[in-house]
């Protein structure tokens, strides 16, 4: 009885000895015991050295949990590109095709419709999380120089981000996406000089149609990933050059002092990326985004569900503040992303630089008071339908109550 | 001279002296402009009557004033006008005559595609033997109906005889309680038929398959159906239930005369549906209480209501999987078998056949309850994705529990300096 197991721990035993007795890091061993490197490239390129010198990294000592937010931004960046990789190949970009493909996708594929809600509350989550990461700069006064281009390259990353989100949301092709892609548009075209251009090549025609969702499509899947690279590698490489700020009671770095790259961070960033990985899911299989009804670019619905923070945001600023509001939100944006442009100081105490941090809480702040506020809001009766009609059921209309249906069949 | 200055002041006043017939803008819109024939005397005196010689189908077709009138048109004075074979304002009676002239005449209207047995068959109608036989004044000829100079298609909006107008024409007389007092006939047809299902589908739809006042009465053989025609009239519509009732013992009784067709359940001018809940109360105007009939009445109301619930039952399901984002084509298809059972269940129930009810009413149900099943398959499979969970958060929490393990222990030996 005991033979395999037997076997099987002396066969253990041996592979343990033998990482332990190659020179290298346990990675590097590990990769040459299965043949992945090979000896003579091995000897003629650094790559021994240059992994062992990352793995013997260590970070700065004053890198703690709240500097994660970064990394899990990128993680949930990486979900969604993963995720979205697989919903590509059953989504089918044309107006007659797009809907069906997704209802295919979410009843027909395995495990579709995890991948499906995983890779929508990663739009959500990553908007939240970038913001999050954002404002923990913002607080530390990290965006000071020597750091300054890399918070203006974070502020186009989300910028990315959204485009991202507004590209993607289309994609549904449901009511409520046509809807909210047709309304953010008509106002964008208000925009003087620049909105009747940009929106028309964004639309590509007088309607919000498939010629829509093809430049959305290809935007999304082809266009923005390139942008988001290149800014990504830029801004990680110019993280590695900087380092992460030290605090403002010591501005000296200590690395020697720090914790080691491999194994402890490589640990608590494991340990980090895992929570963050089943929270999504988490929240993925208990809220899916509801499915809705096929776009009929003829038929104004009464309700329109919002399925992206973004949008939730920018509905409870509009239905409580207005238009006015809305766009000073906006500015306020603007001028916090602006602000390592003008803001050159060395006080890096909040209480002692009071505009900056006003900005920062009103804005962050703001932005998830919005939230929840319009979460509340997420299937707010528009205000004035254009048209006076309901949504239709999906498939067929259903009789109504029992007495004043039943004669109705004796006339065809 | 002056005849020729008059013209010209007719021709300068422009077309809209004719104010009182409806919007007047409006009409000048529509219509071509006024094309006035100085050669045409008539029109000096009877200014009023311009629109009508140029619009209307007389009017295209060259009919003009002397056509019907007589008289001289080449005068613009008045005795020289009138001379000739002058008929002026024929009365009523001689109306008809005078329409007839051209519209019972099949080689005049051949051409036109229209009946020639109008007047004919208004000599049969309630109105001609008023009008012709009695010679009552009150009943209607041709022109109280249509109008008398501006004789539009039936196909045109503004006509009288248009079928969403129809309503309105003939409530024009019978509306009036004075006008109809003499007669003894109710008042109240063209109020009843607005909030009936014809009038529903013909005014507030537009529904022009839908009937108008004619559709069951005749237009010039106008005339209440007799009792026992009643299931023919409405038979032409209500086809199958027609053949179905025909064939049942309700049919048999209605050509034996004991039942009034279709109006022994329903009413006439404002279509009444029997509810589904009503179908017993209605067989005991007629049938004891406890006899077969009676028993057969609450047993067919039984399954009508039991099939309508079961086709709701079966919409909400396939309405419940379209929510759940499953594609629902094959279940449509099945909802739609299962409704084209129920509505065979409204005509066969004319028939009082049990059996067919019954089984109608089983397929309905069976149906229904497929589509259910379909529908709680779909809810359970939604409700086993939350089983995921469990095995996610095991691993998570396992893991990081692990991984805190690991570095407790590596810290505590000094791995981190």
């Amino acid at each position: 009885m005991s033979q395999p197991w037997t076997n099987m721990k002396s066969w253990l035993t041996q592979f343990a000895a033998d990482l332990r007795a190659s020179t290298d890091a346990g990675l590097l061993g590990l990769a040459r015991y299965f043949g992945l490197l090979y000896g003579p490239i091995d000897a003629s390129l650094p790559i021994d050295q240059a992994l062992r010198k990352s793995l013997r990294y260590r970070l700065a000592p004053h890198v703690g949990w709240r500097h994660a937010l970064g990394g899990i931004a990128y993680l949930l960046f990486l979900l969604m590109v993963v995720t979205g990789v697989l919903l590509v190949v059953y989504y089918r970009p044309s107006a007659q095709e797009a809907f069906p493909s997704i209802q295919h996708i979410v009843s027909g594929v395995t495990l579709g419709w995890l991948i499906r809600d995983v890779h929508v509350w990663s739009a959500s989550l990553l908007v939240i999380v970038v913001l999050a990461h954002m404002a923990r700069v913002f607080f530390a006064a990290a965006y000071r120089p020597p750091r300054e281009t890399n918070w203006l390259i974070g502020v186009l990353l989300l910028v990315v981000v959204l485009a991202f989100g507004i590209t993607g949301y289309l994609l549904a092709w449901d009511q409520s996406a046509y809807w909210t892609v047709t309304g953010a548009l008509n106002a964008f075209e208000e925009i003087p000089l620049i909105g009747g251009l940009t929106v028309g090549l964004l639309r590509g025609d007088p309607i919000v149609s498939g010629a829509t969702l093809s430049r959305f499509f290809a935007g999304h899947v082809v266009i923005l990933p390139w942008f988001a690279m290149a800014l990504l590698g830029f801004h990680f490489r110019l993280l590695r050059r900087h380092g992460v700020a030290p605090p403002s009671d010591h501005d000296t770095m200590t690395t020697s002092q720090g914790r080691l790259f491999f194994p402890n961070h490589l640990l608590r960033s494991f340990m980090v990326g895992i929570l963050a990985l089943a929270i999504v899911i988490t929240l993925a299989i208990l809220f899916p985004r509801p499915l809705g009804v096929q776009a009929q670019p003829g038929q104004v619905p009464v309700t329109i569900l919002s399925t992206w923070v973004v949008v939730d945001v920018s509905r409870a600023l509009v239905y409580y503040t207005g238009g006015w509001g809305f766009a000073l939100f906006s500015l306020l944006g603007l001028l916090l992303a602006a602000l390592p442009l003008f803001d050159r100081g060395t006080e890096r105490d909040l209480r002692r630089r009071p505009a900056a941090t006003a900005i920062g809480l009103a804005f962050f702040f703001g932005f998830f008071g919005l939230w929840v506020a319009g979460r509340g809001l997420r299937t707010a009766v528009l205000e004035r339908p254009s048209i006076e009609v309901s949504i239709p059921d999906p498939t067929i209309q259903p009789p109504s109550p029992v007495d004043s249906v039943i004669n109705d069949g004796g006339r065809p | 001279m002056s005849a020729l200055l008059f013209l010209l002041t007719v021709g300068f006043s422009g077309p809209s002296t004719d104010v009182s017939a409806t919007g007047m803008g409006f009409r000048m819109l529509q219509q071509p402009p006024v094309r006035l024939d100085s050669t045409y005397g008539c029109l000096a005196c009877h200014a009023d009557k311009r629109a009508s010689f140029n619009q209307g189908v007389h009017s295209e077709r060259g009919i003009k004033c002397v056509n019907c009138h007589g008289g001289d048109p080449t005068a613009t004075v008045l005795p020289a006008a009138h001379r000739g074979q002058f008929v002026g304002s024929p009365d009523k009676v001689a109306t008809v005559a005078l329409c007839g002239s051209c519209h019972s005449d099949p080689n005049a209207m051949r051409q036109y595609g229209l009946p020639s047995g109008m007047v004919a068959e208004f000599q049969t109608s309630r109105h001609g033997i008023l009008l012709l036989q009695r010679h009552d004044e009150n009943a209607p000829t041709c022109i109280d109906c249509h109008d008398a100079h501006t004789i539009l298609r039936p196909d045109d909006a503004r006509s009288t005889v248009y079928p969403t107008n129809v309503p309105q024409t003939c409530g024009r007389c019978h509306e009036d309680q004075a006008l109809m007092a003499p007669y003894g006939i109710p008042t109240d047809q063209v109020e009843k038929f607005t909030r009936s299902a014809h009038g529903i589908a013909l005014l507030d739809k537009q529904n022009f398959a839908a009937p108008t006042c004619l559709g069951c009465h005749g237009s010039h053989s106008a005339l209440p159906p007799a009792t026992k025609e009643l299931a023919s009239v409405c038979s032409r519509c209500h086809v199958q239930v027609g053949r179905e009732f025909e064939v049942g013992p309700h049919g048999q009784a209605a050509r034996d005369g004991e039942l009034a067709g279709c109006l022994g359940c329903h009413s006439n001018h404002d279509t009444e549906k029997v509810q589904a809940t009503q179908i017993a109360v209605t067989c005991s105007k007629c049938h004891a209480p406890g006899t077969r009939a009676q028993t057969l009445g609450e047993a067919i109301q039984e399954d009508v209501i039991q099939a309508a619930q079961d086709l709701q039952a079966a919409a909400a399901a396939v309405a419940e999987v379209a929510r759940a984002g499953r594609q629902t084509g094959d279940m449509e298809f099945r909802y739609q078998t299962a409704r084209t059972a129920y509505l065979q269940i409204n005509q066969v129930q004319h028939h009082l056949d049990a059996d067919r009810l019954e089984e109608l009413t089983r397929r309905v149900r069976s149906i229904s309850r497929d589509l259910r099943a379909t529908a709680e398959a779909t809810a359970e499979r939604n409700w086993e994705h939350k089983l995921w969970l469990v095995p996610v958060w095991f691993l998570t929490l396992s893991w990081v529990a692990l991984s805190w393990l690991a570095l407790r222990r590596m810290e505590r030996a000094g791995t981190r300096p």
